[in-house]
């Protein structure tokens, strides 16, 4: 392998050694959730060694996001690796994040851009990106998105990549999805052109029916976290979105993953058995789970007897996909895309997306209390604290905003955000 | 940089652009006419001059803290917008009739849901702006235009007639070349106008009807033709960045022996630059093509940096700059990752560059004078000012 490849899959490479570790303890030391957490395991190192195996043999290779149609992608049979995800590799918090972020630190990007997306492009600046043979960046739900992929689209060792990124309006109408699915369809030319590959509509047929019985048997699960107590914590709940929306998109072994998840809800809420025991708090963590989670959510499980019900990215509204034409599938995959798919759904458009999301979730899954994180990247996030507390006050239920930096502990540390969360505890009389 | 400019049109419109309800909409409001807010300039103006109404590009000249607006926006959110709606909150954009806000950014499309709730406005649009500017999205922008239209002409009982769309666009055209060859002069080695005082030109244009605006740019331009133009400067520079209004900014940078000789501003050059085409047979798309992917660009545009550095280095060439000052408003995405590009680029053209964060209203102006002081050493005597 050409020595800057091997350079630009080291983070790959470690991931990869990290995961087999990882599957080799659960597959010696079984627990009674090994048969839900061994499947993700070997996904992500299923889709690592892909690309490693893309790189090797000069196949085509996208770097690309959740919400470009992944199902695009596994019916073409092109692989992709999540442009930014290094930070969180398959949920971890990266090991190098401290080097990372002091690198991010030197990058001529102002500080108060969104951490992530700097992260993006200190990794890609860094040598330590995997080459891609094309590009779908996102313009969606946030202005430094766009300006991440304009800038990585223009550096020097991806310019000569060709790139190709659906544009979003911001309505939500039948115009826009129409707009959005045309959009997709231009996905599809430009993958045909980059790859010599045609999209087979059947095999596309196939991919998006199998994923409509995951969203599908997601769904039925989330009906299972509305039980109180909640069968399981917040993680086998994330867990659900990164088996949809990730490369692979659509595997049948997945929606086995799925039936097993159910049934392991269905017998601890039988059983009153949940993963985590003396539930006090039901809280919906309104945002992505942050990468330092790990240092928290135990405590305040311990501490308070709080349970994440749902967060941003667990909540699962998602409509099934008609594929009776190609119009409808392509109708459904604009739909799920733009209008579903978490963040994107509450950030693009109006804020109403967020309001209307904490009701129906607060009512519905019996919610004690809502805690927004405030990502420092999340700018039409923050304008909207204000309308979401009013929407908490007028339903009733409890509300806290952190104001912190999901990817980097240095800007509110963990300290700092237990003594928020117990003082809103205390305060609100929860637990 | 003293000004010297003896012109009653230049007073004129350096007042329209030193307050929000200057005379021309006071005297617009008073004969019955009816404002338009608009953020953003890829909101075609034309339109609204077709509806026969005045446009009022939004912005909160004046405006000193933001403590109405705290309440609902956050420090996090860039201050162009926490002032604005500080302002309407205060009551000092109470003369718009209607607002116009496109999805411009992350910013400005959350003034929307707050404008929705507090203000009394009875009639705000949102318009769904592309991020790219293929034809897809200038088709998808002129159904936009469209409907922004039936909608203007049911809520004002307005008749916006395609004679009326050219004819504003003749107008408004009319507007953009009399403004490029106010630029024109600043090509000189001796311009006759200073940055600042261009940029209160520009911004006033936004501000007032367009006939009444092009016949006091004549007037200027006439009174500038026998002007002796500055020669006492160490350096000429070009300003590119975001949301720019207040020319205070610039005398600043001026103050320290700079001449701002040009830019890429959306108060600026960008709005002008390109005239929209006359020659289509559709006005509106005629419009969208011209917002969309026609004029120069800013960062919320994809896959338009080429352009956009290309338009720069033509400036930079045109205008014989010696150095340029990327101006961007704190807590802004978007030109926060240009900046990375734009700094490598300019690395690479070997072009003298230092980036500014600020805050909308006018502020830190002492470290503002010291790192515009050591710029303008390190741009040296190797610079295209008289004596470079």
């Amino acid at each position: 392998m050409d020595p800057k490849d091997e350079k630009r899959l080291e983070r790959v490479f470690e991931e990869i050694a990290t995961y087999e570790a990882i599957i080799q303890m659960l597959e010696e030391n079984p627990t009674d959730l090994s048969h839900l957490h061994l499947p993700l395991a070997r996904n992500v190192l299923r889709q690592h060694k892909r690309t490693v195996e893309c790189i090797e043999k000069g196949e085509p290779l996208a770097a690309s996001y959740f919400t470009n149609a992944p199902e695009i992608f596994t019916a073409m049979d092109i692989h992709w690796f999540h442009l930014i995800a290094q930070s969180f590799g398959g949920g971890m918090e990266n090991p190098h994040m401290m080097e990372d972020l002091e690198g991010v630190d030197r990058l001529a990007v102002a500080s108060d851009v969104c951490t992530l997306l700097r992260l993006g492009l200190y990794y890609l600046d860094a040598g330590v990106l995997p080459r891609p043979t094309m590009i779908i960046p996102l313009l969606e739900p946030c202005d430094g998105v766009i300006g991440l992929h304009e800038a990585l689209r223009r550096h020097r060792e991806w310019r000569d990549i060709p790139a190709f990124a659906p544009d979003p309006p911001y309505h939500g109408d039948k115009r826009s999805i129409g707009y959005y699915a045309d959009e997709l369809r231009r996905l599809v030319s430009f993958l045909e052109e980059q790859t010599g590959k045609r999209l087979d509509m059947d095999r596309l047929r196939e991919v998006t029916e199998e994923t409509n019985r995951q969203y599908a048997l997601w769904a039925e699960y989330n009906e299972l976290r509305r039980s109180v107590p909640c069968p399981h914590n917040h993680v086998l709940a994330m867990a659900c979105f990164a088996l949809v929306q990730t490369a692979g998109s659509g595997d049948p072994a997945h929606t086995l993953w799925y039936q097993a998840l159910i049934e392991d809800g269905e017998k601890r809420v039988r059983e009153a058995n949940p993963e985590t025991p003396n539930q006090k708090i039901r809280m919906l963590w309104y945002d992505v789970q942050p990468i330092w989670f790990n240092d928290l959510a135990p405590w305040m499980e311990q501490e308070w007897g709080v349970c994440v019900v749902l967060c941003m990215f667990s909540y699962a509204p998602y409509t099934m996909i008609d594929t009776s034409s190609e119009k409808a599938l392509f109708e459904g995959l604009a739909k799920r895309n733009l209008i579903d798919p978490p963040m994107v759904r509450q950030a693009r458009g109006v804020a109403d997306n967020f309001l209307s999301d904490i009701e129906r979730i607060v009512r519905d899954y019996k919610i004690d209390c809502v805690v927004v994180p405030g990502h420092m990247g999340h700018k039409d996030g923050s304008a909207s604290i204000s309308l979401m507390r009013e929407k908490c006050r007028d339903i009733d239920v409890p509300f806290l905003y952190i104001g912190c930096d999901q990817f980097d502990r240095r800007y509110t540390t963990i300290d700092e955000i237990k003594d928020k969360l117990s003082q809103f505890f205390e305060t609100m009389e929860l637990g | 940089m003293e000004s010297g400019i003896q012109s009653k049109a230049f007073e004129t419109l350096s007042d329209a652009a030193g307050t929000l309800a200057n005379p021309s909409v006071e005297e617009w409001k008073e004969g019955g006419g009816k404002v338009l807010g608009y953020f953003c300039s890829s909101m075609p103006e034309e339109i609204m001059t077709a509806a026969g109404l005045l446009p009022f590009r939004m912005r909160a000249t004046g405006s000193t803290d933001t403590e109405l607006s705290d309440a609902y926006l956050s420090s996090i959110n860039c201050s162009f917008t926490r002032h604005c709606l500080n302002a309407a909150l205060s009551g000092a954009l109470d003369f718009l009739d209607g607002l116009i806000v496109p999805n411009s950014c992350d910013n400005v499309r959350r003034i929307y849901d707050h404008w929705i709730r507090l203000m009394r406005t009875p009639f705000v649009q949102m318009i769904s702006l592309p991020r790219k500017a293929g034809d897809a999205q200038v088709t998808w922008f002129r159904e936009e235009l469209a409907t922004l239209m039936a909608r203007m002409e049911e809520h004002f009982g307005v008749d916006i007639s395609e004679a009326r769309l050219w004819e504003a666009i003749r107008l408004h055209n009319e507007t953009r070349r009399l403004l490029r060859r106010l630029y024109d002069l600043r090509k000189a080695v001796a311009p006759p106008i200073t940055g600042a005082e261009t940029l209160a030109v520009t911004v006033a244009g936004t501000a007032m009807p367009k006939a009444a605006y092009n016949r006091l740019l004549s007037e200027l331009l006439d009174d500038l033709a026998g002007h002796d133009g500055h020669t006492d400067y160490r350096a000429r520079l070009m300003v590119m960045g975001g949301e720019l209004d207040d020319p205070g900014y610039l005398e600043v940078i001026e103050g320290q022996g700079a001449l701002v000789v040009t830019d890429s501003l959306c108060f600026g050059s960008r709005i002008f630059w390109k005239n929209v085409d006359e020659g289509v047979d559709d006005p509106l798309t005629a419009l969208a093509r011209f917002y969309v992917a026609d004029r120069p660009s800013c960062p919320r545009v994809f896959g338009q940096y080429e352009q956009r550095a290309a338009f720069v280095r033509e400036m930079i060439r045109d205008f014989h700059v010696d150095g340029v000052i990327l101006e961007r408003l704190a807590f802004c995405d978007l030109w926060g990752f240009e900046q990375f590009t734009i700094k490598n680029d300019f690395q690479d053209w070997g072009i003298p560059l230092m980036m500014l964060d600020r805050e909308y209203a006018l502020s830190a102006t002492g470290q503002l004078r010291t790192r515009v002081q050591a710029f303008l050493e390190t741009i040296g005597e190797g610079g295209n000012g008289p004596e470079g």
